[in-house]
């Protein structure tokens, strides 16, 4: 059997800007807030279901045609000639749901804040999140009328399927060209994320974010209005995961339960982890990684049955949970802080101050090496110190020695 | 006192853990533009008193009033915003960030805190420049402005007692609350931060309150101290005067 490169190609952008979409969230989410959100799926899945029900709903609407129940098979081959047949409509319907999904995604981002500034400790809002997450998908692998239950929602297809007429010649680009498209607005979305979280945490909002982060009985005294920020930054990285949800279900064509278990929440965190926490660069490195253990599982899984008939390919699909673990375990162990440390929030304020002679005083700029030169330059300062209580032994002394 | 000398007026403040009354009907009122001293054997209930007037902690009974205006429940970032400043015993930073970071998030009004401003550097680079220079200046008067790029957690303990300084002094608060500055510093470095201090007070009338427990450096700066024993004010006035209080040196020898 051959490989298919291009497809792997365009499957693996295709996940990796869905990846690094959520990514991005919970790292503003919880690298720069402190927020520790267990339940990135939920928002995730809300997005899904909600560009799923849009589709279904609004594409025969559109179209003038009778919707019926979008659970049955005939609806599903309806929606499918509908979104070949009319390119306004399959497009404008897509716009609309990710708007109603990032949409969506905030509202409920809101909802669960109230909660979460309620409890005292931050573990809290983190199971009450988790548990959110799986009784949403519980709720919904059981209810028939939301989302199809454990049928799960097919027939949403890719918006620019209707390319495929402009290729009547080749099976291959009919197929390529479309999901090829696809993948590239979803990296450029993924990118435009990326932006904005780099923009907002190099800025004073980013310190206002880590100084809720690392003391909130500090940054509630020093004017922050704490709850506010919580509940605003709440909101930001649920609109970028519901999107990510609506991006990928039109991605996979359906919606099913399956797809927004704990276990995504899961990855989710190895990623950020892995890159380093308040570091959008390394959390696409991070990203990099899981989509290639999520894809190449999946490949390998496939190419295995091909070479050994009797392989079960979901073998490998879950051995790709036990990596994560055992890579999240050694990150734990051996660099807690992820491959990529925190970076300084570069804004203009630090062209005032020269870092020449910092590094004249045996400090660097890389942050990468400021851990070891401040421990020296503190070392510095401590053996100063305490020649200068030897010297002066009380108050007494009179005055000041500083000299200005 | 007339309430126009009085920037901060407390009336009955009381405050209970458990069965414990940490503080106890406790009135004072702190003139403005002055420096004053709140001292007391440990567990006196000093801190707490401090927590109450910066609103970390909720009062049982009482009012604050402060500038005229009263307090009750107002959240701490609102008092802030009044005027109200304050630092911890135990330096608190935010310790993934660094010196400059940590005395810029000290700045009042910041546009770019808003997230709507926030990606869009036009809209705060101006003021983020201004906020700046401003904290350049204050680190060097606290003499803390070549730690700029350090984590404020690579810094040593009495630096961490400038920095806390230093971003609360951000805000220009019209009464500024310290919570022992000097406690775990250098002899010569509690001088500085003291000299600081009655500079502060001069160049922008900064009025203090200050818990302290070197008594001899934070007389010479004091104009009026209060003793605090078992939640309650024991004794206030001049410092000359306090010391020769019999009922205070019967709370510090713990007769």
């Amino acid at each position: 059997m051959s490989f298919d490169y291009v497809g792997f190609a365009i499957a693996f952008t295709t996940v990796y800007g869905i990846y690094s979409m959520l990514g991005v969230s919970l790292n503003l989410e919880y690298g720069y807030a402190g927020q520790p959100n267990f339940g990135q799926v939920l928002f995730y899945a809300i997005g899904a279901y909600v560009a799923g029900t849009i589709a279904a709903n609004l594409l025969p609407m559109l179209a003038g045609v009778a919707t019926g129940n979008i659970c049955d098979v005939s609806s599903l081959v309806q929606r499918e000639a509908i979104a070949i047949a009319d390119p306004v409509i399959s497009v404008s319907v897509w716009v609309l749901a990710l708007i109603f999904s990032m949409a969506a995604g905030g509202i409920i981002g809101l909802v669960v804040s109230y909660p979460a500034l309620r409890v005292k400790e931050e573990w809290f809002l983190s199971m009450i999140l988790l548990v959110a997450g799986e009784m949403f998908r519980i709720f919904v692998q059981n209810t028939q009328q939301v989302g199809c239950g454990f049928n799960g929602l097919a027939g949403i297809v890719n918006p620019l399927n209707w390319i495929e007429k402009y290729f009547p010649g080749s099976q291959v680009l009919q197929a390529e060209v479309p999901s090829g498209l696809y993948a590239g607005i979803v990296l450029a979305l993924a990118i435009a994320c990326f932006l904005i979280a780099q923009r907002i945490g190099n800025s004073p909002y980013g310190r206002l974010l880590k100084s809720i982060r690392d003391d909130k009985v500090a940054s509630e005294s020093l004017g922050k209005d704490v709850s506010k920020v919580r509940k605003q930054i709440m909101i930001i990285g649920s609109i970028m995961a519901g999107l990510a949800g609506a991006l990928y279900v039109y991605y996979i064509g359906t919606a099913v339960t399956d797809d927004y278990i704990p276990a995504v929440t899961f990855s989710i965190w190895v990623m950020m982890i892995l890159g380093g926490y308040a570091n959008n660069r390394g959390l696409l490195v991070g990203a990099f990684v899981i989509t290639m253990l999520d894809r190449g599982s999946l490949v390998l899984g496939v190419l295995m049955e091909g070479w050994f008939p009797n392989f079960n390919p979901s073998l490998l699909i879950y051995a790709r949970y036990m990596v994560e673990s055992v890579v999240l375990i050694l990150l734990l162990v051996f660099r807690q802080k992820g491959l990529f440390p925190e970076t300084r929030i570069k804004t203009k304020a630090y062209t005032l101050f020269d870092f020449g002679a910092s590094k004249a005083q045996g400090k660097k700029e890389p942050v990468t090496e400021s851990l070891t030169e401040g421990s020296k330059q503190g070392e510095v300062q401590s053996n100063q110190v305490a020649t200068d209580s030897s010297l002066v032994d009380s108050d007494t002394s009179g005055g000041s020695s500083r000299t200005k | 006192m007339s309430d126009e000398d009085s920037i901060l007026a407390l009336e009955g403040i009381s405050r209970s853990f458990g069965g414990v009354r940490a503080v106890d009907g406790v009135s004072l009122s702190i003139k403005r533009g002055s420096i004053a001293g709140l001292i007391g054997p440990n567990g006196s209930g000093k801190s707490t008193l401090f927590n109450i007037i910066s609103g970390v902690e909720k009062k049982n009974s009482g009012s604050i009033a402060f500038q005229g205006v009263r307090l009750d429940n107002l959240s701490p970032h609102k008092r802030f915003a009044l005027g109200l400043g304050r630092t911890f015993q135990t330096p608190r930073l935010f310790t993934g960030m660094t010196v400059l970071e940590n005395t810029m998030t000290g700045g009042k009004g910041q546009k770019g805190e808003s997230p709507f401003n926030a990606p869009f550097p036009g809209r705060w680079e101006p003021q983020e420049m201004e906020i700046a220079k401003q904290a350049k200046s204050q680190m060097t008067s606290l003499e803390i402005e070549k730690l700029f790029g350090s984590h404020s957690n690579e810094i040593s303990g009495g630096q961490m007692k400038l920095l806390q300084l230093s971003t609360v002094l951000m805000g220009r608060p019209k009464l500024l609350l310290l919570d022992e500055p000097t406690a775990g510093v250098a002899p010569r470095l509690a001088q500085d931060i003291f000299q600081s201090i009655s500079q502060e007070r001069v160049e922008n009338a900064t009025t203090f309150f200050i818990i302290e427990h070197r008594l001899q450096v934070l007389f010479r700066h004091v104009d009026t101290v209060f003793v605090m024993h078992q939640g309650r004010i024991i004794a206030s006035g001049k410092p000359d005067e306090i010391v020769k209080k019999q009922n205070v040196i019967d709370a510090y020898l713990g007769s």
